[in-house]
């Protein structure tokens, strides 16, 4: 049986090959399986026209809490290193003593709508307006890897009108 | 008398927390305030930014963040950043005209359209890729990176207004 299977093999190699060699060339072209193991590494650097302005870190949508709220928290990091925070396309319910905070993502008390006790958060200053784009500046140092969350807060009240979730840009 | 001092009081309170509320009154659109003049100045450089999505995909791990930039003479690019996806052969990056795309084989059926961009220059990494003129930005709403031989979608960005 073995002498057999040889004999075919030894008679039949030219074939095999002539179909073999053809066939996993073709199987390689289409999967190219190394390059499952082989990264392909690129850094361009962002269009000439951005690279003069502020750099992005982080955005995230604004959803409505206790007032429908809408628009997009980013955060920016100028040329000279100080951060800032601008709201654009935005839209809130105007109110009373209305802030600009900086809370943890994962705080519970985000969780309702008004808080109850004291809401962790940094400080960015009154709301500028209820509508339309604006910009805060972040106290220097503030830890943005604690603090991933933009809220519109009305302190009065311990309302929270919106929230943005940041993730990285 | 009583009724009308009391008619008087409650009148003089709403007043009153009216003038504290000036708020409650008006939209306080930025147009009137002075800050506006500063935020244009620092976002009304040479580019603008138009949309922005995250990327997803599961079958290829892809995973970054996909947005659309404006140049000031009207020129349009996309660029990727913290961008990640598997290696691949024949791999591009395209826009689809859907809201978004499932991460799976022959994801491009016959009558979908989309627009090419290029291959795909790296695998891992930020990039950039021009968008064609006239290339209709509120119907292609999904960055797709796709791989043509296949017909197979390694992973989507639908497209949000920034």
């Amino acid at each position: 049986m073995s002498t057999n299977t040889s004999s075919w093999l030894s008679r039949n190699k030219w074939i095999l090959l002539l179909i073999g060699v053809p066939v996993i060339a073709g199987a390689w072209w289409a999967f190219r399986p190394e390059k499952l193991f082989i990264d392909q590494r690129v850094n361009e650097a962002a269009p000439a026209a951005l690279s003069s302005e502020p750099e992005a870190l982080y955005t995230g949508k604004l959803e409505g809490k206790v007032h429908p709220t809408s628009g997009r928290a980013t955060i920016y990091k100028m040329a000279d290193g100080k951060e800032y925070l601008r709201l654009s396309d935005f839209m809130t319910s105007n109110g009373p003593d209305v802030h600009v905070v900086l809370v943890r993502g994962e705080d519970k008390a985000l969780d309702g709508e008004i808080v109850k006790g004291k809401l962790d958060n940094v400080e960015l200053g009154t709301l500028k307006g209820n509508q339309g784009d604006q910009n805060y500046d972040l106290p220097a140092g503030a830890d943005l890897n604690k603090y991933q969350a933009v809220a519109i807060y009305c302190e009065r009240f311990h309302a929270i009108f919106g929230v943005a979730k940041l993730e990285k840009f | 008398m009583v009724r009308t001092i009391k008619t008087g009081l409650a009148f003089t309170a709403l007043a009153g927390a009216f003038l504290l509320q000036p708020s409650l009154r008006a939209q306080d659109s930025m147009e009137k305030d002075s800050m506006k003049q500063d935020d244009k100045m620092m976002h009304d450089g040479k580019a603008k930014t138009l949309e922005t999505g995250k990327f997803h995909g599961k079958v290829h791990a892809t995973s970054g963040r996909a947005t659309v930039y404006q140049e000031a003479e009207g020129k349009l690019v996309l660029r990727l950043t913290n961008f990640k996806t598997s290696n691949g052969p024949d791999v591009h990056v395209i826009l689809v005209a859907t809201k978004d795309a499932a991460d799976d084989a022959n994801f491009l059926k016959d009558n979908t359209e989309k627009v090419e961009l290029g291959k795909l220059k790296g695998n891992e990494g930020a990039q950039n890729y021009e968008i064609p003129a006239g290339t209709d930005l509120t119907k292609f709403r999904t960055v797709s990176i796709y791989c043509e031989r296949f017909n197979a979608n390694f992973g989507a960005a639908p497209l949000e207004k920034f």
